[in-house]
């Protein structure tokens, strides 16, 4: 019997087998990077940056916001439609038309140059 | 120019306030105009879809409707960008940049207001087509 163990020389690491866990960490920096990148794009493309209250600048008025709607009826989608039903949709949607329109959103010209006092007159001069 | 200047920091807080108070309109409103298709004129279309009856007029106002929609939100958020940008001008630095950039605000928020004028109509026009249906369906004796 041969009781000779043949022993492998030790092969040599490579630069990026040495820093295997450092490359490893740079890519999941770098995936989550992208990530939220696209993430944020999407948060301002959509429209939701609108949307938040809870950025800075809004919290004064992030208390009034409607969180809860469920005064806002659902009306059935499935059912029979007779005077009953058509009775009732006509209720609900006389008061929430009524709501929707009460307030004249965004009217007024509270940007108007004279209102904050940097009229162009006054930029001429 | 020296007139923006001395009223910079006026003028500023004032369109804080405005930023805020316009940002809390148009979530309040919203919420109620997004309900009125989703909670009401599209379920009542899909009823009476489902019992075979003509909602031509009634689908044709709820589109138009959710095209006003989609017209207001996407305007809100060009008005808001632009008073945003408005807000982040020096007005010390550069009065005529941020006097533009008011005047470029003002005039899409006027905007704005022009669009929810039109979705109040659309949902006149959503009462009419419903009284119409209602009106038809009560011809037709109601006895579905």
């Amino acid at each position: 019997m041969d009781d000779h163990v043949t022993v492998e020389p030790a092969k040599e690491l490579s630069f990026w087998d040495e820093h295997r866990y450092l490359l490893l960490i740079a890519i999941v920096i770098a995936i989550a990077l992208v990530l939220v990148g696209i993430s944020m794009t999407l948060y301002v493309t959509s429209g939701a940056a609108q949307l938040d209250l809870s950025r800075p600048g809004y919290r004064s008025v992030s208390s009034q916001a409607i969180n809860n709607d469920s005064e806002f009826k659902n009306y059935s989608s499935t059912g029979p439609i007779n005077n009953d039903s058509i009775a009732e949709f006509k209720a609900l949607y006389e008061k929430q038309a009524a709501s929707a329109k009460a307030v004249d959103a965004f009217n007024g010209d509270p940007l108007n140059p004279d209102t904050l006092e940097i009229s162009a007159q006054a930029i001429q001069q | 120019m020296n007139r923006i200047k001395s009223n910079c920091v006026s003028a500023k807080n004032t369109l804080n306030r405005l930023h805020a108070s316009d940002a809390l309109l148009r979530v309040n409103r919203g919420q109620i105009y997004e309900s009125m298709s989703t909670k009401l004129m599209t379920r009542f279309n899909d009823r009476a879809q489902s019992n075979h009856l003509d909602t031509k007029a009634l689908v044709g106002a709820t589109t138009s409707y959710g095209t006003a929609l989609a017209t207001f939100r996407t305007n809100y958020q060009s008005y808001e960008e632009q008073l945003s940008n408005a807000l982040r001008i020096d007005c010390t630095k550069e009065p005529a940049a941020f006097y533009d950039a008011v005047a470029s605000a003002r005039s899409k928020r006027s905007q704005v207001h022009d669009d929810v004028t039109v979705l109040h109509r659309h949902i006149d026009d959503y009462t009419a087509a419903f009284a119409q249906f209602a009106s038809d369906h009560k011809d037709q004796g109601a006895s579905n």
